[in-house]
């Protein structure tokens, strides 16, 4: 399988000489969802940042098709879309103009957009919501439109940042549908999550990150190898690397 | 334990602290001046008003209107936040004296503030119904008295759940104000005493029995302080900078043409600026404003080729307050991923830009050509506006971003 996003290394942080992740490598391929774990505070957002290319790197490299943001700005992002952990909407557009501003900021057609739109807007029970303003949604409404818009696109990778908070249970479960399908069709995912039950049975592969280090990574069954806990749920694998087992 | 009395004078205090520095703000910016300018201005054409009316002008109807609907409208300033929600609902039945005094201080400013409307209506009721300070007096009194009662009755009726059951019994009231008023206008202090009585019956035994139905409407309260809150900011707002103004979506259905644009990728942040223009309350109103300051300075200022410059002053103005918009989605980082260079970024604000401004000058053009005949310098008026966002604009943009980012 491809390799779709490559992190070489990768060193950064806030402020200068006081890096918040250290060293991190993983990559996420082609057809694969993978889960990116660790406690508040372990530097998933950070990471998730530096993919992004909202924060430069100290040391180390992101790449994405093997191009680093600042070689092609345009191009890098072009090629995911991101769900942030907390929705941002334009208090002036409606529903639909956000899904229409996305289709068109990603360049899609407008025969495509139309095409798409539909059965998306349907399948999480928002096509009688088109002409909402945002101050009409509650939170998980936002979230869903945050999801519309990533799903849209229909990108080589995705990005989501905690995405079951405030989604009810069949707004999550179309989402885990559309994750796999997309995933089948050859797309990437790179998930940060709290709710292991879910990444457990949904997500390839894991990284734990424990204090700005990638401590443990792999599938379930490298994962129970490489911390010698036999039979272990994701679960208990998280909480002896949370209590800094695994170093 | 949360000492509710003493939570009252501490957001007292800060309000008027608030206020008053929002005060000495407006001040600097002119606002006295121009406050005394228009005083001066309107009581001659107040003078001049009164003279001219009919001697059959229906005084008593429009004082009753007036009034009935100024003593129905009773608003409460309770200076409750967001987090009290969470934090004052344990202490609930604390609560009576926080908000005896939020009425206590609303009944003072509403007594207050109906003697200054009466007062600025004591003219009309001089020269149409009776002159002489008793009736001053009186009729002042007789307002407040119905004022107060207003507000000390509207806030029970403010702990019903349902808005449109508020809205039935704010509906009473006006009928009762409105006869109220009626029958002080004609002087027909009898009835006014029967009215008394009719009050005391609702008072009593109507809106009291509310309170041993009803808890307080945490969400509505809030809702209202908030609305008042905003106005109170939007009306500062005018004269200097509030940031603490939250903005406010309006959907202006007939303004969408104005924001179409074909499904174009170039065309995104085209239709993300002029969507966000025309439903803001803010950029659209200042626009408006702008151009109907200018009009005003093109209708005082003789006619001449310098009014190119009092036009050129106008683009500058606005252009200088819209450059808010560019930074607005500073922190969006939905936003700022989008695939699209920077360079395309810019020009799409400076277009948006140059599309307001021209209309803008074709609109001065077109007031100044009607106002004095001069077409020449009318139609020069737009292509101004064609040369200030080639020539100024693009520096000025990169200035702005320079300074931003």
């Amino acid at each position: 399988m491809k390799p779709i996003l490559e992190v070489t290394d990768l060193t950064g942080g806030y402020l200068p000489n006081q890096p918040v992740i250290h060293h991190l490598d993983f990559t996420v391929k082609e057809n694969e969802i993978v889960g990116l774990i660790g406690l508040n505070g372990a530097g998933k957002s950070t990471t998730i940042k530096h993919v992004l290319g909202l924060m430069e790197p100290m040391s180390g490299t992101s790449k994405i098709e093997g191009q680093t943001f600042r070689e092609e700005p345009e191009n890098y992002r072009s090629q995911f879309t991101y769900i942030p952990e907390m929705p941002i909407l334009y208090e002036e557009l409606t529903l639909w103009e956000h899904l229409e501003l996305t289709a068109m900021a990603y360049g899609l057609e407008e025969q495509t957009f139309l095409t798409r739109v539909r059965p998306l807007l349907e399948e999480f029970r928002m096509d009688n919501k088109i002409k909402w303003f945002p101050s009409q949604f509650s939170k998980g409404m936002k979230q869903k439109v945050m999801i519309l818009c990533a799903l849209l696109v229909e990108p080589k990778l995705y990005i989501v940042d905690e995405p079951f908070v405030g989604l009810d249970p069949l707004g999550i479960q179309s989402f885990l549908e559309y994750m796999v399908k997309f995933k089948n069709n050859g797309a990437g995912v790179l998930m940060s999550t709290h709710i292991l039950s879910t990444a457990e049975r949904y997500c390839d592969r894991f990284l734990i990150m424990h204090e700005g280090r990638l401590v443990l990574s792999g599938t379930l069954a490298e994962l129970r190898v490489r911390s010698g806990l036999e039979n272990a749920t994701l679960d208990e694998i998280y909480l002896y690397v949370a209590r800094g087992k695994v170093t | 334990m949360i000492d509710v009395k003493k939570l009252w004078t501490k957001r007292r205090n800060a309000h008027v602290t608030q206020t008053l520095k929002y005060f000495s703000l407006m001040g600097n910016s002119g606002l006295i001046v121009s406050l005394i300018l228009l005083i001066v201005i309107g009581s001659v054409y107040y003078a001049k008003l009164l003279q001219a009316l009919p001697e059959n002008f229906p005084a008593v109807f429009i004082l009753t209107i007036v009034f009935s609907v100024w003593l129905t409208k009773s608003p409460i300033r309770t200076l409750l936040k967001e987090g009290d929600l969470v934090f004052l609902l344990p202490v609930e039945s604390g609560m009576k004296q926080y908000f005896s005094k939020a009425i206590s201080s609303a009944t003072a400013t509403g007594a207050f503030s109906t003697l200054f409307l009466f007062t600025l209506f004591w003219p009309i009721v001089q020269f149409f119904i009776h002159d002489g300070w008793k009736m001053y007096v009186t009729f002042g009194f007789f307002l407040i008295a119905a004022k107060v009662f207003n507000i000390y009755v509207s806030w029970e009726e403010r702990r019903l759940p349902y808005r449109s059951h508020q809205t039935n019994y704010k509906i009473l009231r006006f009928i009762v104000n409105f006869v109220y008023a009626y029958l002080l206008f004609n002087e027909a202090y009898l009835f006014l005493i029967a009215i008394f009585a009719v009050m005391y019956v609702l008072k009593n035994f109507v809106f009291g029995v509310f309170k041993k139905q009803h808890g307080y409407q945490w969400e509505m309260l809030l809702a209202e302080e908030q609305s008042l809150k905003m106005k109170g900011y939007r009306f500062v707002n005018y004269f200097t900078d509030v940031p603490a103004l939250k903005q406010t979506v309006h959907k202006r259905p007939w303004l969408n043409s104005l924001a179409s644009f074909s499904f174009k990728k170039k065309n995104t942040l085209s239709a993300l600026y002029m969507k966000t223009f025309v439903r803001s309350g803010d950029y659209l109103g200042l626009y408006v404003r702008l151009i109907f300051i200018g009009f005003l300075f093109i209708y005082l200022i003789p006619a001449g080729w310098w009014q190119l410059i009092v036009v050129f002053l106008f683009f500058q103005m606005f252009a200088l307050q819209l450059f808010t918009l560019y930074t607005q989605y500073r922190w969006n980082v939905v936003f700022i991923i989008y695939p699209i260079k920077q360079e395309v970024r810019v020009k799409a604000f400076q277009n948006w830009l140059k599309y307001l401004l021209i209309i803008q000058g074709v609109l001065y053009g077109l007031f100044y050509g009607f106002l004095s005949g001069d077409w020449l310098i009318a139609i020069l008026m737009p292509v101004a506006a064609i040369l200030y966002s080639i020539v100024r604009l693009p520096s000025m943009t990169k200035k702005h971003i320079m300074l931003t980012s």
